[in-house]
This record gives C-alpha cells, sequence and structure tokens, in this order.
C-alpha cells in the first residue's frame, strides 16, 4: 500500500502536468446554431474576441478561387451600422488590436480588447456576422489590396511558392489543389452577384463559433451576446433579412413575391403583419447548406518530380508526402516522428544534412496538418554549389532509418519532454485560448482538448512512430521539387 | 464533390428577440484599472544587475542574460560579432556541441545566444538542468575551429541567399546610407567575412562576455529567494575584464533628399524604404510624444494615415508603415512598404506628401485620441507577458529612468497634445532630406530621378556597397570610339565626320551652374580654338572665381584663393594627348593610354567604360551602348598627395551647327554639385583668349 513505483509516478505526473492550470470554460449553442465559448480569466485586464467561420479555401467553387481570403479583407470594409474605415477605428481608439486570417479550413477574426470594452467587441462581430457592407467600393479597393498582398508574401519572395506548387500536384482532386491567395482572374472575373452569394452562404451563425477569453463576467457576457448575437435571424431568415436591408422594393418583391413595405423596417424580426410574419417563420426553418468538399481520398500513386525557375541565389528542394488529416490518431504519431527528424538542434535531419555533411544552409521537415488530408515536407536550401541530388539522397537515408529503425529511448524522452514543453507553452496568451478552444471546438468536436492534448501525444509509442514512418514516408509516392535560379 | 451538411441548431423553431438599435455603439463600461507588479532588483558581487519579475501562472521560467558593452565599428570586419554571436552554441570545454545539442533538447528547452546575450526557456522543473548548460555556454565556449569553418561556409550561402531577398537588401542599402562609420551602417559582405579569423571570435567574446555592467533578467515561475540562491550557485564564480564603452555618432544627416537604388531582377514589387536619422537616445523626454507623432503616421494598425491613405484609400500596397526605431546607439525613422512596380513613383510622392503634411499641419484630435488610445491599449495588452514587466525595470535601470516611468506611462501619454506633436515633427521630421531606398525592377528607375535633388541616382548592390558589375564588351575601343564620334557629328563615316569637324576653327559654350550650397547663379564659359588651344572661366555676382587657359604648348590657371600658376611640363605633354574638339578621335595618335573596360550599368542603363590614362589624371568616360553617346566622365587625379575626383554627367544632346553638344550638365567635385544648363554654343565666332589668362 505505502509503496508507490516510480515508474507509475511518472506516467501520472506526465499526464498532470505540474501546475499546469485547467482552462475553465462554458459552452453554448445559441437557438440560430452560433457556438458560443467563453473563458474566464483575470490576471490582465483585457479580453480576446473572436470568430472563428468554417469556410476557408477548400469550400470555394475552382472558378472562384481566392474567395475566402478575399472576404477576410472585404469584412472590414464596415457594416449596415459602420463606416468604410471604421472597424479598425473603432477598436484602435478604444486601446484594442484587431486582425483575421484564413486558411484553406477557416476564416478567423479577432480584437483584443481592455476589459471594459467587451461589448463593443461583441457588437461589431455581430455586425459583420449579420450585415457587413458587401458592395463593389469594398470590392475594388480590397481587389488591389490583396494582389498587393501576393506580389508581396509570395510572387516577391523567394521559394514562397513552394506549398502551391507541391499542393497543385499532390491534390488533384480534393480543393486543397488551389493556394489561399487564390486567382487573380477569379476574383477580377467575379461580379457583385458572386461576392453577396458567398456571404449569404457561409456567414451565417450555424457556421461560426464564437470564443472569448479574459477578464470578463461570464453571466453578463451572455446577455450581451444573446442581445447581439441572439437576435440574428435563424436559417435562410438571415438571408431574406440581409435582402430587405439590400434589395429595391422591385428585386425584393420579384424575389419573394411580397413588398418590403410589410416589413418593420425598424424591427424586421418583430414585423407585425401577418405576411411578414409567415415569410419570416418560413424561411427561418430553411436551413443554409454549407458546401464542403469530401474528405479526401485520393491516393498518390507515383514520383512527380519537376524543376521550378525562381528568382532566387541558391537552389532548394522540397519533398512532400501525403500523410492523414490532423484529427486522425496517426497524426499524433507522425508529430513526433517529425520532431525527432527536425526538432531543435539536435534533430537527425539538423545534424546530418546541415552540421555534418553541410549540404545545405538549412533543412527542416514539418507537418502540414489539415482538416481533409495532411502533408509532410521535407525542405533544404543548398549550400553554395551543393547539388540537390545529394541532399535528396541524405534525406531518404534519414526517411530509411525512420522506417527501419526504432527511435532510441533518448530521443524518444526528448521528445515527449518538449511536447510537454510545448503543450504548456500553448495557452500562455489570451488570445491563444480562444484560438485554441475555437480550433478544438470546430475540427475536434470539443473545445476541452485544451485541457487533454497532451495525453494523445503520451500515448504514443515508438513502435508507433515506427508503424506511422512506414506507413506513410512512401519512396515510391511522393512529390519532389527542386527549385533552381532562374536566367536572367 | 460537394455534400451538404445540416445543422441541427437550424431545425430549431426561430426565437424573436425583442428590438435592438444596432445602430447603437455600446459604450465602455468603467475603465479597469492597471496595475504594473513591481520588480526585483538586486546586484551581485562580479557585477551582474539581477532583475526577477515573478509569474506563477504556468511552470516555467526564463532566464536572459545580457552583456552591458557598446557596440563598436568593426570596419573590414564587418559581421564580426554577429558570427560570434551564431557560434557561441558551437560547444564548451565540457561538452561538444553534439552533447550539447542533446541535452538542451532534451529537456525540451531553448538555449539560444546572439552577440550580446544568452537566453534559456525551460519548465521549472528542468531550471538546475537548464542553467548548467547556460553557464557552461557563458564560461566555457571553446570555438572549434571546424564549426567556425562551418558557420562561415553557411554565412557565405547566406550572404548568396540576401541577393535574392529584397527585404534584406533595402535594410543593408538603408543602414549604410544613413550611418556611416556607425556600427549600425555596418554590413557583412563577402570580403569582410573573409577576413574574419576564429582568434576575432575569441578576442570578442572574451572582451564582451563579461559580469561587469551585464544583466540578468529573470521571469517566470521562481521566487526572489530561488532566483538568489540560483544566482550565486550559477553565476557567482564568473570572471571578467570591464565592458566597453564607445560613443557612436547620431548618424549622417542629408542635405536633400537622395534616391538609393537596389536592382533586383524580375522583381514585380518595388521595396521602397524613405527614412533619415534621428538625434534622440533612449529616455529622452521627448521619446514619448515622438512616439504618438509616429503613431498617428504610421506607426502600426490600419487607422493612421500612411495606412489609410497607401492601401486603404489608393490601393497601392497591403501595407505601408513608419518605424520609429530610438535605441541606446542611436536613432531613426523609416516609412516604408511593398508597391507593385507602376505605382513606385505614385507611392513616393504620397509617402513624402504625408511626411511633409505632419510636418506642417496639427494632427486632429480624432486622430490624436485615436492614437493616444491605441497606444494607452497597447500598453495595457503589453502588461499579459510577464516578459514586459522585466523589461520595464530594464529600461529604468540602464536609461537611468525615473522609478515610476511606467507607472506614470498612461498620465504623461494623456497630456501629449497636438502642439507637442506638431513640435516632434518639427524638430526630428523633414521630407526634403529624405534617404529613399528602392529595391526593386529596372524598369522603375527612371520615373526615381525626380526625387533626388541632384537628379542622380545613387546604385548599391545587395550590401549597399556602390555597384561595379562589369560585363565584357561586345566591341573594340577603336571601334567605341568611332560610333560617338559618327553619332555626334551624325555623319556615317569618319572621313565625312573629319571633313565636318575640320570646317569649326572656334567654339565657345556658355553654361549656367546652380549650386545649393551658393545662393546666386554661377556662369561658365568654355572655349576651344583649332588646333589645339582651350580655356575655361568661371564667375558670379560679378567677380571671376577660376580661369584656364592651354595654348598648345603652354598654359595657366588661376582662382581667387590660389592666384595663378603655370602650367608644368608634365601637364602639357599630358594636356597634348587631348588634342582636338573631339579629341577622342585622336587618343590612337596623341599616345594617350586607353582601354575598353567593359560595360557597367549606370541608373539602370548600360554604358560602355574607356579607361583613359593621360599620365597625369586618370578618368573613365562612359557611352551609352545604345545610343554611343557620352554620358558621363569621372576624372580622378592626385597631385601633392591629395585625390581630387570630378564627375561630369552628360545629357540633353541638341545639335549646333551639325554637332551634337550636350546642354545639360551636373558636376560634383568632392562634396560639391552643380547642375548646370548649358545657355548659348558659338561656332566659329570671335574669341578673346586674354579674358582666359
Amino acid at each position: 500500500m505505502k509503496f508507490i513505483s516510480l515508474s507509475v509516478l511518472s506516467i501520472i505526473l506526465s499526464f498532470s502536468v505540474n501546475g499546469q492550470k485547467k482552462i475553465e470554460y462554458v459552452e453554448y449553442d445559441l437557438p440560430n446554431g452560433l457556438h458560443v465559448i467563453i473563458h474566464e480569466e483575470h490576471a490582465t485586464p483585457i479580453v480576446a474576441v473572436s470568430i472563428l467561420y468554417h469556410v476557408g479555401s477548400k469550400n470555394e467553387n475552382p472558378d472562384r478561387t481566392g474567395f475566402a481570403h478575399f472576404f477576410e479583407h472585404l469584412l472590414f470594409e464596415g457594416s449596415a451600422n459602420i463606416g468604410r474605415g471604421e472597424y479598425s477605428e473603432l477598436v484602435e481608439k478604444n486601446g484594442g488590436g484587431l486582425n483575421a486570417n484564413t486558411s484553406q479550413d477557416r476564416t478567423y477574426y479577432y480584437e483584443l480588447l481592455p476589459s471594459n470594452q467587451l461589448e463593443l467587441g461583441l457588437w461589431l462581430e455581430s455586425e459583420r456576422l449579420l450585415h457587413a457592407k458587401v458592395d463593389n467600393t469594398g470590392v475594388e479597393t480590397q481587389r488591389s489590396v490583396v494582389k498587393e498582398e501576393k506580389r508581396q508574401r509570395i510572387d516577391n519572395q523567394p521559394y514562397a511558392s513552394f506549398i502551391s506548387e507541391m499542393f497543385k500536384r499532390m491534390f488533384t482532386v480534393h480543393p486543397y489543389n488551389w493556394a489561399v491567395i487564390g486567382s487573380m482572374e477569379h476574383l477580377d472575373a467575379a461580379q457583385e452577384e458572386d461576392y453577396v452569394n458567398f456571404y449569404k452562404t457561409f456567414y451565417v451563425p450555424a457556421n461560426a463559433t464564437l470564443s472569448i477569453a479574459g477578464d470578463l463576467n461570464v453571466e453578463e457576457t451572455k446577455k450581451w451576446i444573446a442581445k447581439y448575437f441572439g437576435t440574428i435571424p435563424t436559417g435562410q431568415a438571415i438571408n431574406l433579412y440581409r435582402d430587405f436591408e439590400n434589395l429595391s422594393d422591385g428585386d425584393f418583391q420579384k424575389r419573394y413575391g411580397t413588398a418590403k413595405s410589410v416589413f418593420d423596417a425598424k424591427d424586421f424580426m418583430n414585423s407585425k403583419s401577418p405576411e411578414a410574419k409567415k415569410l419570416i417563420a418560413q424561411y427561418a426553418k430553411l436551413p443554409v447548406m454549407i458546401p464542403r468538399p469530401e474528405k479526401d481520398k485520393e491516393v498518390m500513386k507515383s514520383v512527380i518530380k519537376d524543376t521550378i525557375y525562381d528568382n532566387i541565389q541558391l537552389p532548394a528542394i522540397f519533398m512532400g508526402y501525403r500523410f492523414p488529416n490532423q484529427t486522425s490518431a496517426d497524426s499524433y504519431a507522425l508529430e513526433m516522428m517529425n520532431e525527432v527528424l527536425s526538432g531543435g538542434s539536435s534533430s537527425r535531419i539538423n545534424k546530418a544534412v546541415v552540421e555534418k555533411k553541410q549540404l545545405a544552409t538549412f533543412a527542416f521537415s514539418f507537418n502540414y496538418g489539415l482538416e481533409d488530408a495532411g502533408v509532410g515536407i521535407f525542405a533544404a536550401v543548398a549550400a553554395d554549389k551543393v547539388p540537390l541530388d545529394s541532399i535528396q539522397v541524405e534525406f531518404d537515408a534519414q526517411i530509411n532509418r525512420m522506417k527501419t529503425e526504432l527511435i532510441s529511448q533518448e530521443e524518444f524522452e526528448k521528445v515527449r519532454n518538449k511536447f510537454e514543453n510545448n503543450f504548456v507553452s500553448s495557452n500562455a496568451t489570451i488570445a491563444g485560448v480562444a484560438e485554441n478552444l475555437a480550433n478544438y471546438h470546430v475540427y475536434y468536436g470539443t473545445a476541452n482538448r485544451a485541457n487533454t492534448e497532451l495525453e494523445n501525444y503520451m500515448k504514443v509509442t515508438r513502435e508507433d512512430i515506427l508503424r506511422v514512418a512506414n506507413t506513410y514516408l512512401t519512396q515510391n509516392a511522393r512529390v519532389i521539387l527542386y527549385y533552381l535560379p532562374k536566367e536572367n | 464533390m460537394y455534400k451538404l451538411l445540416l445543422f441541427a441548431g437550424l431545425m430549431m423553431p426561430a426565437i424573436l428577440f425583442g428590438q435592438i438599435d444596432r445602430s447603437v455603439r455600446p459604450s465602455a463600461a468603467k475603465a479597469p484599472i492597471i496595475n504594473i507588479k513591481d520588480s526585483q532588483v538586486f546586484t551581485t558581487e562580479n557585477g551582474i544587475t539581477v532583475i526577477l519579475s515573478e509569474n506563477h501562472t504556468l511552470p516555467r521560467v526564463a532566464f536572459n542574460m545580457v552583456m552591458g558593452s557598446d557596440p563598436v565599428l568593426e570596419g573590414t570586419k564587418a559581421g564580426l560579432s554577429e558570427m560570434a554571436g551564431s557560434l557561441i552554441m558551437s560547444g564548451t570545454s565540457n561538452r561538444d556541441k553534439d552533447q550539447l545539442d542533446k541535452e538542451i533538447d532534451y529537456i525540451g528547452a531553448s538555449l539560444d545566444a546572439s552577440s550580446e546575450n544568452i537566453f534559456l526557456s525551460c519548465l521549472t522543473k528542468h531550471m538546475d538542468k537548464g542553467l548548467t548548460l547556460m553557464s557552461d555556454v557563458l564560461f566555457n565556449a571553446s570555438f572549434p575551429m571546424s564549426e567556425f569553418e562551418r558557420i562561415k561556409k553557411q554565412n557565405e550561402s547566406g550572404l548568396l541567399s540576401a541577393k535574392s531577398d529584397p527585404g534584406t537588401m533595402a535594410s543593408n542599402a538603408e543602414v549604410k546610407v544613413n550611418f556611416p562609420n556607425h556600427p549600425f551602417g555596418e554590413v557583412m559582405t563577402e570580403s569582410t567575412l573573409k577576413n574574419i579569423t576564429r582568434e576575432d571570435i575569441v578576442a570578442y567574446y572574451k572582451r564582451a562576455f563579461t559580469p561587469k555592467g551585464s544583466y540578468l533578467v529573470i521571469v517566470g515561475d521562481i521566487t526572489l529567494d530561488q532566483a538568489k540562491k540560483l544566482v550565486d550557485q550559477f553565476f557567482g564564480t564568473w570572471k571578467g575584464g570591464e565592458a566597453t564603452k564607445a560613443e557612436s555618432n547620431d548618424g549622417q544627416f542629408n542635405k536633400g533628399n537622395r534616391v538609393i537604388f537596389v536592382k533586383k531582377a524580375g522583381a514585380v514589387q518595388s521595396v521602397i524604404q524613405v527614412s533619415f536619422p534621428i538625434k534622440m537616445r533612449t529616455g529622452d523626454q521627448n521619446q514619448l510624444p515622438l512616439n504618438v507623432l509616429n503613431g498617428i503616421l504610421g506607426g502600426g494598425g490600419f487607422g493612421t494615415r500612411l495606412m489609410q491613405n497607401l492601401r486603404e484609400d489608393k490601393a497601392y500596397t497591403y501595407g505601408c508603415y513608419s518605424d520609429l526605431n530610438i535605441t541606446e546607439d542611436g536613432s531613426w525613422l523609416t516609412i516604408g512598404g511593398n508597391f507593385r512596380n507602376d505605382v513606385t513613383d505614385s507611392a513616393i510622392t504620397q509617402i513624402l506628401y504625408e511626411l511633409d503634411k505632419i510636418t506642417n499641419e496639427y494632427a486632429t484630435d480624432e486622430e490624436l485620441n485615436l492614437t493616444k488610445s491605441s497606444m494607452a491599449g497597447g500598453f495595457a495588452r503589453s502588461l499579459e507577458r510577464p516578459q514586459t514587466i522585466a523589461q520595464f525595470a530594464l529600461n529604468i535601470i540602464r536609461n537611468n529612468l525615473s522609478k515610476d516611468y511606467y507607472q506614470t506611462y498612461l498620465k504623461r501619454l494623456e497630456a501629449v497634445d497636438k502642439e507637442a506633436v506638431l513640435t516632434m515633427a518639427q524638430t526630428y521630421f523633414s521630407a526634403k532630406n529624405c534617404n529613399i531606398v528602392v529595391v526593386g525592377n529596372e524598369e522603375v528607375v527612371e520615373r526615381l530621378k525626380i526625387f533626388d535633388s541632384d537628379g542622380v541616382i545613387e546604385m548599391l548592390d545587395a550590401f549597399g556597397e556602390p555597384v561595379k558589375e562589369t560585363k565584357a564588351a561586345d566591341i573594340t575601343k577603336e571601334q567605341l570610339i568611332e560610333r560617338y564620334v559618327l553619332a555626334v557629328t551624325s555623319t556615317s563615316s569618319l572621313k565625312a565626320a573629319d571633313k565636318k569637324l575640320k570646317k569649326i576653327k572656334s567654339v565657345s559654350k556658355a553654361t549656367d551652374l546652380n549650386m545649393a550650397q551658393v545662393p546666386f547663379p554661377l556662369k561658365m564659359t568654355d572655349i576651344w580654338m583649332a588646333p589645339n588651344m582651350d580655356g575655361m572661366k568661371m564667375e558670379g555676382q560679378g567677380m571671376v572665381f577660376q580661369k584656364a587657359i592651354f595654348e598648345g604648348t603652354s598654359g595657366s590657371s588661376w582662382n581667387m584663393q590660389g592666384g595663378k600658376k603655370e602650367m608644368s611640363a608634365e601637364d602639357v605633354a599630358a594636356k597634348n594627348k587631348s588634342n582636338g574638339l573631339l579629341p577622342e578621335l585622336n587618343y590612337g595618335k596623341t599616345g594617350m593610354n586607353f582601354e575598353l573596360t567593359g560595360i557597367e550599368n549606370i541608373n539602370g542603363k548600360d554604358v560602355y567604360v574607356l579607361k583613359v590614362m593621360d599620365g597625369q589624371s586618370e578618368t573613365y568616360e562612359y557611352y551609352d551602348v545604345a545610343t554611343y553617346m557620352k554620358v558621363k566622365t569621372v576624372s580622378i587625379r592626385t597631385e601633392e598627395g591629395e585625390t581630387t575626383e570630378m564627375s561630369t554627367a552628360y545629357a540633353d544632346y541638341k545639335d549646333v551647327d551639325g554637332i551634337l553638344f550636350a546642354h545639360s550638365l551636373v558636376i560634383s567635385v568632392g562634396e560639391a554639385g552643380f547642375s548646370g544648363t548649358v545657355t548659348s554654343i558659338e561656332v566659329n565666332g570671335k574669341i578673346d583668349l586674354k579674358e582666359f589668362k
């Protein structure tokens, strides 16, 4: 009874990190389908207000690529009650900061505010969700801005096209085929109607997760959420309302067979006329269908090898493998495998490719985990005068070793320690907590993974790592890209 | 390919809420009280100032050992300290690099070093192990030769990469032009890298890594007692000399705008950086109001003037910011961003417009309030990071700030008014003395000239060095001279040219010269008379400043200060090698030593370079590859140990009696620059040689 074995103790300890506070939160759905997560934490008098829209480049129409990211820009243009440029002004003049980002899977907006401005943040986000301004003026401006963003972040940066070049070859069926930034021709070709339809389809409460963290009072926060978000119409009623706001009398009549005048302009949802009530109830029952691609099932069957000429000085190599999606059970073992290969100075790739053989100025591997699929990437920028073939040979040797030998006990301990450290650091800011909770809810179906994620890593064995290396590092099915300097 | 999902939530009946008026903007609740926790400060016997900011939210801790020495000039070994920084983690006398890397990674920690600090971050439970490794590196870094060679090679490759990275190229050029003879203005190049030896690195480490004057900043899950004990245990025995103190200058202040172009082949955007130094050091009482000014102009956020004008209004860019850097060793402002090629000049115009406007007009109350609130909010948000609290304490100590500097920050910020902001702008900013660095495609160069006060764009390479790219010439020196002569005389054979030139007996040319430092215009008269005489005179305000005459076998020069001087026999011999109205035509006959060195690029234009030596001076003549016209000469002459360099740029060639003469000149001698316009050219007129004696 008295003796608890040391090994059992260390397992218990690894499951409950010393002193790590549990992240407490409340979550619920509003009747209109909006998912709400609230985390209370009073260390600093600030709050993070965020909304994750479950729409990314993978939801785009193949001849309208770049829309998801474009909306990230467009939806700062204002709303029925917020003028052009006022989003940022209102946040900044109230001492806050704001930004947004877009991936293949989601679009994420957030404000970081002094805690006494929480209500402002909620109002701002509810305006963006209910009736953002989607018109030609905003489209024109942001189209040019996005083109500049593409030039700055991709076209003018050495090697920056490698993700899109890799994905283009790896995903021929799934919409991961195209880059998040998309096609500028598509954005040019699109009409106002295309933009309006995208907004009506994806920017609806049932496709959004509101995640709030920081110095707040949960009950008061819930009241404000009910006020600003609870009043947003359900189902297609939100689009009925948007059309009511934007269409002319004639167009509205044509579309709905009802005159705009039957609705109460000041209190649309509580319109008195029976005709209005009937229409609102009817549209509230109609769900908004969110088009989502099938999870990717494509299997790579061969090696695709290509050369890309870029404005660079040093050649580079990028090798890509098909990995499972980020929520698959194997993804934990794959991430730990990647840590052995590329985590820190003592990692195998750094030691072999950069330090011992000096083949590359830098070399690394990483896992690009997404909702519908994953990609494992090996990358190296060659040292001066080193041929890319010799780097590939060394990468292959490392891959082969990973597939034939168990990693050492020492390496195993090392990566476990590393993941423990990462886990502790991942919730260091309230902005990070808000984002983690939203991500875990949307992709994994439970926000509580913010508290339990480490366990999944701690369950991985050395044998698991050997197994996933053999399953996914397929030498006869991969993409190999050589980047060479363009002749000027 | 697509399937449609239904959301359960959608099937529920809509619940209607009471009316809300969405046009009413929520007002703020009561402002939260901002508390800045005090840091603990103590010093050790060997000279370390320890700053501790406790924070027990997460079980982790960070130690940052910051050295107290000032940066010093590295000259021909530029990049030495940077390279030393990247070698510190290369192993110790107790652990080779592999062992060290393994032990750090094993505890999941990070241990990094630069030329002036070593930083450890780890979980609290691994703190002892982490500090064992950190102190080993601090005391015993061994700089093995093999690692030195490897890092050197890696730097060579890195320098190659820098040539394709527009951001690095721009900042290299920027520091070079703002901070000559200053540690900030030193950039590692292939040649300075070659000069760095392992001994240099070891010497740097011994000098710079000393406890005297150093700061140890500890943040995280640790108590004061623990910290004291650990500091004593791990750093108590550390010994070293005094920290190096070095005064740095404030940077180089321009008179007039200077355009600097760095070519990046195939660029689809121009990186623009408009910059100038600022006479200020950290802790200056003007720092806060200057920060407010910068915030209004473009110091972050979307609501700034630069962002609203260049992104939201004109859509020239993804982002345009002004970046104010106030440091202990020198300060500067940079305004910049990335802009598509065809709006490069428009973007510069708008940046200069905003800069000019903010130095001439009061900021509006709205933008002042916006910026102050935004800064106050940023200040409050930064307090979330325990590092911020420790940084505050470090700043107070390093810059002799008052103890309550950060406690009173918000109050002092609130007090900044628009008068103060305008005063700051007028004291430190100007749209007329900027360095305008553009990294981009050659196609944009021509459109940048208008921004340069002397119209001459400086071309720098990726490392901020003047461009000297020479390609082999595709013709011989004789062919070049022939084509030049045919072009200038508008003839199709040397015979025809000769015939035309023979008819010219004299030329007298008058040029108006303007010089920034001289408030009145100068007039220069040049003459030439067959077969081999020439002269010049410069005058202004009714006074003659300089004269010179050469009459074939003798000559003299005179200037206001030095009086008259006869030409020496060597001078005459040299002068006779440049014979005729187009002396180039005679280089082959007069014994002139000349060679075609190749093709270089000036202001985006390819030119042939003809090196000409007459025994007294060395002259480089530049001829346009497309038109064969002479575009520039640079003449270097050393007399009595002093070297004078004079360059003349020629443009606006116009026909006068069948010969093309340049009508626009830009002359620079040493620091002085003149821009000249030819007002008259008389051929075969009467000339009085006495005027030039």
